[in-house]
């Protein structure tokens, strides 16, 4: 076994639409500050830093370039991690991996992203074209793969889903709608989130438009300004920085794509896109690692990456906190909600709040939070495991971590 | 169009500059070895998967490499012209002749005998309200074949028995 990583802080920048008052470098900037505040650890004690965002959204490739003295690199190691959607919960999982290894005492990992700067469209066209050129290739009516195209990225995924998971629970539209409000009232209570709107009714959602059938206008995610930062540490150390330490006991990450566009692109085949099997087999993985057994049981706090409301019944499914289908009549039971048995997205959650490259990590950090007792809108429920779950990739990347307020006691397996 | 309020914090703003990527030229390389068979076939009106002997894997469109097992399929395999609606999702868009947007269905589709989806098409102006998860769907070939995509013009929905027998399960419950 390597050693025993813990966090010991974890902090934020405000998210906005546009963050029109500061650029890339100065937005990172502060969610570090945010972190370091929240600790007795000083920039001096950060062995190795790690960062990581969507270039392609911004438009500056090798961001770090740019901003290397503002997140206190100089003359330390530095690494770059970048998956898409899951780039924050992949940034958290190499923070662990170089403290788990010994190799390094103390990491800052941090992300972000400026979504106003450029366009995302752009970006994520960047990220399909190769493939789709090869369908123009091959015969396919461009008109026709326009408006397919249309329904293929990100908000597509989300409405395959929702579609498949719709028919297999017979949950409704009403039911997407009371996860948006739970979230969005959420994030009201909390500072650093974007779409605060303490006010929201289930009604007035189900009165917007439709985007992409069954997603309405105000059921999905914003495109947000933001960053985030956390500290991992020893557990030695991590008893010197905070009285409060959160041990990071699994972690996993599981790629399961689901190749909808690309005549040839990699995928397993998958025809159910609400299957979801990499969720499966991350939680298991990860769950492993941590000693938990009964994750339904065991797991006090909750942070899926949801961009859409539907995505938020599938995780907690195929991460085993809910029998399968039964999501929908836990949230209208109350069960989710902040003072609720499972609380889930406490923070505003992905719907809420949408940083691209941050997001995933804003999960672990979270949840990191919740634990601690430090967070925004803190559970008042007594939290001693939580994971943070992110969602993205090519499509279908899952990474999980699980945290704790012990470290792990018996272990098995590789790191 | 209703909107939907949020608490919104006014920040001061910093100076901007004005940048511009052409992302025009790019050279991307695929391999048609398999995908060009395949076309071949198309021009005949037969459909053909690519079907892994280790696995038993069919994908169409073929793929190179098995994505359960890693092995190279090399086993071509014929398939029936008709597929099923494996997911599918609507746009909302304003084309030509639209006095407001509607949505347009976007389907992956799943040839029947393989085991794999793609993205295909309806009938152009289907109405997007019909779709279903499961929908049976056949061929129809296009007038003058070219091999490749285009010679499948769109699938056609065909009847459905199983509706009538799920309604007569419900009566009966
Ligand atoms: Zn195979």
């Amino acid at each position: 076994m390597g050693v025993q990583p813990a966090i010991v802080s974890a902090g934020f920048s405000e998210h906005a639409s546009k963050r029109s008052d500061v650029n890339m470098a100065e937005l990172m900037n502060e969610a570090i500050e945010d972190a370091l505040n929240k600790c007795n650890c000083t920039i001096d004690d950060i062995d190795c830093v790690i960062n990581g965002n969507m270039p392609a959204f911004e438009g500056a490739n090798i961001p770090e370039l740019w901003m290397t003295d503002h997140i206190g690199a100089k003359n330390k190691p530095f690494m770059r991690v970048t998956t898409g959607g899951t780039t924050g919960g992949s940034v958290a999982i190499a923070a662990y991996y170089a403290v788990a290894s010994g190799l390094y005492d103390t990491v800052l990992a941090t992300s972000f992203e400026q979504q106003s700067c450029g366009s995302t469209t752009v970006g994520l066209s960047s990220v399909a074209l190769g493939e789709v050129s090869i369908y123009l290739q091959l015969g396919y009516d461009f008109e026709k793969l326009r408006r397919n195209m249309g329904a293929g990225a990100a908000i597509g995924i989300g409405a395959y889903q929702a579609i498949n998971y719709m028919r297999r629970s017979h949950c409704t539209e009403e039911d997407l709608a009371r996860v948006v409000v739970q979230n969005r009232h959420n994030a009201a209570k909390n500072w650093w989130t974007h779409l605060k709107m303490p006010n929201i009714t289930i009604e007035q959602i189900l009165e917007t438009p439709y985007i992409s059938y069954p997603l309405r206008f105000g059921m999905v995610t914003p495109a947000s300004d933001g960053s985030c930062a956390m500290i991992y540490t020893t557990e030695e150390n991590a008893k010197k920085f905070t009285d409060t330490p959160v041990y990071v006991n699994g972690v996993a990450s599981v790629s399961n794509e689901n190749a909808i566009v690309a005549p040839e692109a990699s995928g397993c085949g998958q025809i159910d896109p609400c299957e979801q099997l990499s969720a499966t087999i991350s939680a298991k993985l990860a769950y492993e690692q941590a000693g938990i057994s009964f994750p339904e049981k065991e797991i006090d706090y909750v942070e899926v990456y949801s961009p859409f409301p539907n995505q938020e019944f599938m995780w907690l499914e195929r991460l085993g906190l809910f029998e399968e289908n039964t999501a929908p009549m836990q949230y209208r039971e109350g069960v989710t909600a902040l003072d609720g048995d499972l609380p889930v997205n406490c923070s505003g959650g992905v719907n809420s709040t949408n940083a691209i490259g941050a997001s995933a990590m804003e999960r672990v950090a979270e949840a990191a939070l919740q634990i601690m007792g430090k967070a925004g809108n803190q559970s008042p429920k007594e939290i001693h495991t939580a994971i943070g779950h992110g969602w993205g990739g090519t499509i279908n990347l899952i990474t999980l971590s699980v945290l704790a307020d012990q470290p792990r006691r018996k272990y098995k397996g590789g790191i | 169009m209703v909107r939907l309020e949020y608490i919104k914090k006014q920040y001061t703003r910093t100076r901007r500059v004005h940048g511009n990527w052409y992302l025009a030229s790019y050279q991307y390389k695929f391999n048609v070895k398999r995908i060009n068979q395949c076309l071949e076939h198309l021009r005949k009106g037969e459909l053909v998967g690519l079907k892994c002997r280790s696995c038993n894997t069919v994908s169409f469109p073929p793929r190179l490499i098995c994505p359960k097992c890693l092995k190279m399929p090399d086993e071509w395999v014929h398939l029936r012209d008709t597929a099923t609606v494996a997911t599918f999702s609507g746009t909302y868009a304003q084309e030509a002749g639209d006095t407001e947007p509607r949505p347009y269905p976007v389907v992956a589709i799943r040839q029947d005998g393989s085991d794999t989806t793609w993205l295909a098409n309806l009938p152009e102006g289907y109405d997007f309200f019909k779709v279903y998860v499961g929908m049976p769907l056949k061929v129809k070939w296009a007038e003058d074949k070219k091999g490749d995509f285009s010679d499948i013009e769109y699938y056609e929905p065909i009847e459905d028995p199983s509706i009538e027998m799920n309604k007569k399960e419900e009566a009966e419950k």
